[in-house]
């Protein structure tokens, strides 16, 4: 029997109340490296949220059941982000691929390694921008590039750092449909090369490269007059090789 | 975390907003400009006449008035504050006066000729000191009876006893020459005991001209002195001491108060325009650099969404803000010290050829204050700054 793949992200009952109408959940969530999982909820059910709450971006509501690690690195309100957003920990590829303006393409690919002050890999620098096309680009300022082409330099400064757990936003929404299905492909690719599990939020998620992979669980419930989002990944739903390990 | 790499964000962000960047440079050279033109000026042009004031030792003079009784012992306390820098006896006004001075060797006389009290620390005589038998003759005399050192002068004193005129004759060694900067006036200056001498054979008829010199006791008292303080704003409080003993004086040069209390209110006036100028300037800095981190709100949170720690997310208004200000206030001295140099061209006189002038000194101090504003006026940019959380970032997506 095969060791089991070590859990890179666990989550019970974190969520938050955005309006006292309206609140999104995440009841359980368990990935291993290798995990593809996808949320395809349709849009405004809190998908973005919830990939804030699972990277520590927005503070959740105290619940006396939550709990929440990332690569082993156990996460309450006062854990310093960088002890667990380092890039080999999590990478975070945004809806509109958001960089820093005022630095290079190139820095901005390594920007999260020199916050962490790691050492970039040079052969697997080299093979990110390589296979994503933008190894010409390096120099410029994410002003003189594609829409295309600063998403892909996203999806390299997010996997620079071989993470963990590699989470994605809407990466593709911004793109023209040619473009879709090559970038979902890479990311697919890319990730498998880094060995992260993918956590990828999307609406559109039903075709192309995703599609055959792991769906959470989403239902909209009510308590009181709160509508709650919530979302899960089922024990049933999860490889055996996981449920072991957990 | 090293602060290489906030320095380089903040630089780098400088670089790219290069437009913004300028206007703020701008802005602060507008305000410090005049401001340095200003300072230059009142250095130039009052720092000019007070130096010249406080260089001439007469101006920290204080003449006693009339005639007193003051003992040794008060004048050597008087001579012993640290505000005092050269006190000693004279006598009488009366008779602190030759009656004539001739050079034996050349022609000449020289009628009521001053003869000025004077020892070792005189700050009329930098270059040397009298002695017994030996004077110095200020310009205008050595000019007038063609004295120079070596030379011999001698005094001609005069008595009137029961309507019969008396008269000595001493000679005395010249031993120098007093610059007529220092004092402009026909006088001697002399040892204190051959003027007490001449005092005695006034005052008293039991000496005659042949034992007129003799030696005596030393007077209980001594009818006036000869005083200098250290500085202009010693003048004041020497004063006021001696006035607390009923010693009643003035200032040998009522102008030299006068233009050391207008360097006092042009200072307080400056340091006033200055303040307003500088309370502006912060409060447009602290909105700039508010309006700075405003700017760069998405960039701060992904850096905060990477992991970058709040002190080093904090060092890059800081380093932006000291980095503006330096550069604006370096622009402005270069842009100020060819004006200043117009200035002095223009307006400029043989005699005083410079009116408007910067220290090193002032300089530092502009430098100085800037760093203490950049690192004061981004304190809002900072509280700004610790507000920006990392989901702002995904809610901008």
């Amino acid at each position: 029997m095969s060791p089991s793949p070590a859990p890179v992200l666990s989550i019970r009952a974190l969520g938050v109340t955005l309006a006292p109408d309206f609140a999104v959940v995440i009841d359980s969530l368990d990935m291993a490296r290798g995990d593809v999982v996808v949320m395809d909820a349709p849009s405004g059910a809190g998908k973005s949220t919830a990939l804030g709450l699972i990277a520590g971006a927005i503070a959740p509501d105290d619940h006396p059941d939550r709990a929440h690690s990332i690569a082993g690195q156990t996460i309450t309100a006062r854990t310093p982000r960088h002890r667990f957003f380092a890039p080999h920990q999590v990478g975070f590829v945004l809806q509109t691929s958001t960089l820093v303006p005022y630095l290079s393409v190139g820095e901005n690919i390594t920007l999260p390694l020199d916050v962490a002050g790691g050492v970039v890999e040079r052969d697997w620098h080299s093979h990110l921008i390589g296979a994503l096309g933008i190894a010409h680009l390096t120099d410029r300022k994410p002003a003189a590039i594609s829409v295309g082409q600063r998403q892909r330099a996203a999806i390299a400064r997010a996997l620079l750092g071989r993470p963990a757990l590699l989470m994605l936003d809407e990466p593709v929404s911004a793109l023209d449909p040619a473009n879709v299905g090559q970038v979902e492909h890479l990311v697919q690719v890319l990730a498998e090369d880094a060995a992260s599990a993918v956590l990828l939020a999307s609406h559109q998620a039903a075709r192309g490269a995703f599609a055959q992979a792991q769906r959470m669980g989403f239902e909209t419930r009510r308590e009181g007059a709160k509508s709650i989002s919530a979302f899960a990944l089922a024990r049933t739903d999860r490889p055996q090789a996981l449920e072991a390990a957990l | 975390m090293s602060p290489r790499l906030p320095v380089h964000l903040a630089l780098a962000e400088l670089r790219h907003e290069w437009q913004a960047a300028l206007c703020f440079v701008a802005a602060l050279i507008g305000v410090l400009a005049p401001l340095m033109i200003l300072l230059a000026l009142k250095n130039g042009v009052i720092g000019a006449l007070v130096e010249g004031l406080v260089e001439d030792p007469r101006n920290r003079q204080i003449i006693a008035m009339g005639a007193g009784k003051h003992s040794p012992t008060t004048l050597e306390t008087l001579a012993a504050r640290e505000d005092v820098a050269f006190a000693m006896p004279a006598p009488r006004s009366i008779n602190t006066q030759a009656d004539a001075v001739r050079n034996p060797d050349a022609r000449g006389l020289e009628r009521g000729v001053q003869l000025v009290p004077s020892r070792s620390g005189d700050p009329l005589i930098p270059q040397g000191a009298v002695a017994r038998g030996g004077v110095f003759a200020s310009q205008a005399l050595a000019t007038q009876l063609g004295l120079r050192e070596g030379s011999r002068a001698q005094l001609v004193i005069e008595r009137e006893i029961d309507g019969q005129v008396q008269r000595v004759r001493p000679e005395f060694e010249v031993l120098g020459v007093v610059p007529e900067a220092l004092f402009e006036k026909p006088a001697l200056f002399m040892d204190l005991s051959d003027l007490m001498d001449i005092e005695r054979f006034r005052d008293d008829k039991t000496r005659t001209p042949q034992t007129w010199q003799a030696s005596g006791p030393e007077p209980e008292t001594y009818a006036s002195f000869r005083l200098y303080v250290r500085a202009l704003s010693d003048l004041g409080p020497v004063q006021d001491a001696l006035a607390a003993q009923n010693i009643r004086t003035r200032p040998w040069a009522e102008n030299a108060a006068l233009l050391v209390g207008f360097q006092r209110a042009l200072n307080i006036l400056y340091a006033a325009i200055a303040l307003v100028a500088v309370l502006g300037f912060w409060a447009a800095m602290s909105a700039n650099l508010r309006a700075m981190v405003e700017r760069q709100r998405i960039s701060f949170s992904l850096l905060d969404l990477v992991g970058m720690v709040p002190r080093a997310r904090a060092l890059v208004p800081v380093v932006q803000s000291v980095v503006l200000v330096l550069g604006g206030i370096a622009l402005t001295v270069v842009l100020v010290l060819p004006v200043l140099w117009g200035v002095n061209v223009a307006f400029g006189t043989p005699a005083r050829p410079v009116i408007a002038t910067l220290s090193l000194g002032d300089v530092a101090m502009f430098f100085g204050l800037g760093v203490l504003t950049a690192c004061t006026a981004c304190l809002w940019a900072l509280r700004a700054l610790s507000h920006i959380s990392p989901d702002e970032v995904l809610r901008h997506a």
